[in-house]
């Protein structure tokens, strides 16, 4: 008795390539998205994640390359490519002049939602109640906020009873409370054991909701893997202080550098960026209180997770030096803890593709 | 956002449509899916209701007109309209295809590709489980059907409002014959049928530039002016064969069906030039749709 053939995965590119001019908006990108997983694809403005999440639904065409989801090609299939995928590129959008309810009533008449067996209207009452849009389904969408049109698009998703749902930074123009309400809905529907494939150029929402994650830099795999391979390249957390007197608290540190070997100190804008264990932290408050410099504020910089996401996709350049040297300006980092190269953070060669 | 996004809490079970178990949606049907989609987003526009109704309401209130003023004898059947209903019908008609009939044909199918650029919707339509060759060809039916029914409803109105209004004496045919009532009749319902042709051609031509310049407003004024263009193209002297090769030329096809004897050549010459332009322009839009980059909205 011979084993059944492995499920294909839920998204599989190979070489998968998209110029726009001269430009390669996606360049030939290897990637596998297995089914059942919270797969985060993350990546600064331009790093083409869109571009990919557009392939995917066959609104960009491939100039090289294959995308299979779930074993199918656009090539091969056609449209039936996208019958388990449901999901939104960018901000949803409906037509205005309908309302909530009749913008999914017609996209449900093009799901053909009826020949599956199903009341298309009992469907979307359930899909609207689960994104809470109930109450406010018979208004016009031109009325609605970009909060309600985010919960729209993902209830017009939800329609389609996909197997991969795919969200194009789904939390982008929410506010707060909007964001944290959306991370629990996707985390929801991860849980219920949809494939969920997420884009965003947060860390800290990939690093909430995803449990695998490939970093995109122009068009390119800078780093694919589980998260807690990511977390493995992290440098020790970055925290920020400021002092009484940064000058002397550069010396002091400097001085203890045998008893504080585990720590990197630079100077920032207006602050000292120290980085290590938090008890070495620990350790550098206390000698400086020890030596009479007050350290008036310490707070968390760059998160690690940040920093290895700004090692991989950001120019070489900006590399800060990290110094135990007293002297201030030229020999100092004058990086800001808003964009902070990641000290001491590994190459990304470590677990990605290779440069070429 | 005022209104929490999860009925539940996040670390409730899934439950509900949450619960389900995914299904295949199904891949046949797309064309008749796609055409009840875009019934749905016609009708719910102020556009094409205006459109029809309109097509039902000026045409008499033109023919009340004319009956209070003086003859325009310089538009082919005008000195007739105080003399038969069918004269108004037919002056109708004539003037209708200087830029009325473009315009109907433009107002619906102008925007049916552009609307969606607007909107931003492109990307709404073609992540459901219709090809874009489905979205195209209902598009194109329902712009054809919207194009056909404003003709229709414009025919029936002028000719029943000069039917009423002035009566159904006989008419005077271009070669000076008198043409019976009922005959009158018929040769008007055929004229008017016979303006179905171009106005199919110019509504390609609006789908078309819709698909193409995928701008609405493009999209509508487009097709005006260039039927415009047409018809001063065709008034310019020593161009027959390129008059030939217009499809407003076929709006006046009608005249030799009033001609003793009458004779059917440019119906014909007609029906062709027009089958072409549609064709063509249809072919021209749909390999654009197809082929084209969804990179907006």
């Amino acid at each position: 008795m011979t084993d059944a053939p492995a499920a294909p995965p839920a998204v599989r590119a190979r070489g998968l390539t998209k110029r726009f001019g001269q430009r390669a908006a996606v360049d030939d990108l290897d990637l596998d998205v297995a089914e059942g997983t919270v797969y985060g694809l993350l990546g600064p403005n331009g790093a083409g994640k869109t571009t990919f999440m557009r392939m995917l639904f066959g609104l960009v065409g491939a100039d090289a390359g294959t995308l299979e989801v779930f074993g199918r090609t656009w090539a091969h299939d056609g449209v039936a490519t996208l019958a388990p995928v449901a999901g939104f590129i960018e901000s949803p959008r409906f037509y205005p002049y309908l309302t909530g309810r009749a913008n999914l009533r017609l996209l449900a008449t093009l799901d053909r939602v009826d020949r599956r067996g199903d009341d298309a209207d009992a469907r979307i009452g359930g899909v609207l109640d689960t994104v809470d849009l109930l109450d406010r389904a018979d208004e016009k969408v031109s009325g609605y906020s970009y909060g309600m049109r985010q919960r729209l698009g993902v209830a017009a998703a939800l329609l389609r009873e996909p197997r991969l749902l795919v969200l194009d930074e789904p939390a982008n123009g929410l506010d707060p409370a909007g964001i944290r309400d959306m991370r629990a809905l996707v985390t929801r529907l991860a849980r219920s054991g949809l494939t969920v494939l997420l884009s965003s150029h947060d860390m800290d929402e990939v690093e909430q909701i995803c449990d695998h994650v490939t970093i995109m830099s122009k068009g390119r795999v800078a780093f694919t893997g589980s998260l807690h391979r990511l977390r493995a390249l992290a440098p020790a957390p970055t925290h920020l202080i400021t002092t009484s007197d940064d000058l002397a608290a550069l010396r002091v540190l400097s001085k203890a550098a045998s008893r504080l070997d585990d720590v990197s100190v630079t100077t920032t804008h207006g602050a000292l960026a120290l980085r290590g264990p938090q008890a070495a932290i620990d350790r550098c408050v206390i000698t400086l209180a020890d030596a009479g410099v007050a350290v008036r504020t310490l707070v968390p910089g760059t998160s690690p997770l940040e920093a290895v996401f700004f090692s991989l996709t950001e120019p070489e350049d900006v590399v800060p030096t990290h110094s135990h040297q007293p002297e201030p300006g030229a020999a100092m980092s004058t990086r800001t803890s808003t964009a902070p190269k990641a000290a001491g953070a590994p190459a990304a060669a470590a677990t990605s593709r290779s440069p070429r | 956002m005022s209104a929490p996004l999860t009925s539940g809490a996040a670390q409730a079970p899934a439950t509900g449509v949450l619960a389900r178990a995914p299904r295949a949606v199904p891949t046949r049907g797309g064309f008749p899916a796609a055409l009840r989609a875009e019934a749905t987003k016609l009708t719910a526009q102020l556009r094409a209701k205006l459109l029809l109704a309109a097509c039902l309401v000026v045409p008499p209130v033109v023919v009340a007109g004319l009956a209070g003023q003086r003859p325009p004898s310089d538009t082919i059947y005008g000195r007739w309209v105080h003399e038969s209903g069918y004269a108004d019908s037919l002056l109708l008609l004539g003037f209708a295809a200087q830029w009325v009939l473009p315009l109907v044909a433009s107002l619906v199918a102008g925007d049916t590709f552009a609307g969606e650029e607007a909107h931003g919707t492109w990307k709404t339509l073609l992540t459901r489980s219709v090809s874009r060759s489905h979205v195209f060809w209902a598009k194109c039916v329902l712009s054809a059907v919207v194009s056909l029914l404003a003709l229709l409803l414009m025919a029936v109105s002028a000719t029943v409002a000069g039917m009423l209004l002035v009566g159904t004496q006989p008419l005077v045919g271009l070669s000076g014959q008198t043409v019976g009532s009922t005959a009158a009749l018929e040769l008007v319902a055929a004229s008017w049928a016979l303006a179905a042709a171009p106005l199919l051609a110019m509504t390609a031509i609006a789908l078309l530039l819709s698909a193409r310049v995928r701008n609405p407003a493009v999209g509508v004024v487009g097709p005006v002016v260039i039927g415009l263009l047409m018809t001063l193209l065709g008034a310019v002297g020593g161009t027959h064969l390129l008059r030939r090769a217009l499809p407003t030329t076929a709006f006046e096809s009608w005249h030799g069906l009033f001609a003793a004897p009458a004779f059917t050549g440019p119906v014909w010459q007609g029906l062709l030039t027009c089958a072409v332009w549609t064709v063509v322009c249809l072919l021209l839009a749909r390999v654009h749709l197809v082929r084209r980059d969804i990179t907006g909205g």
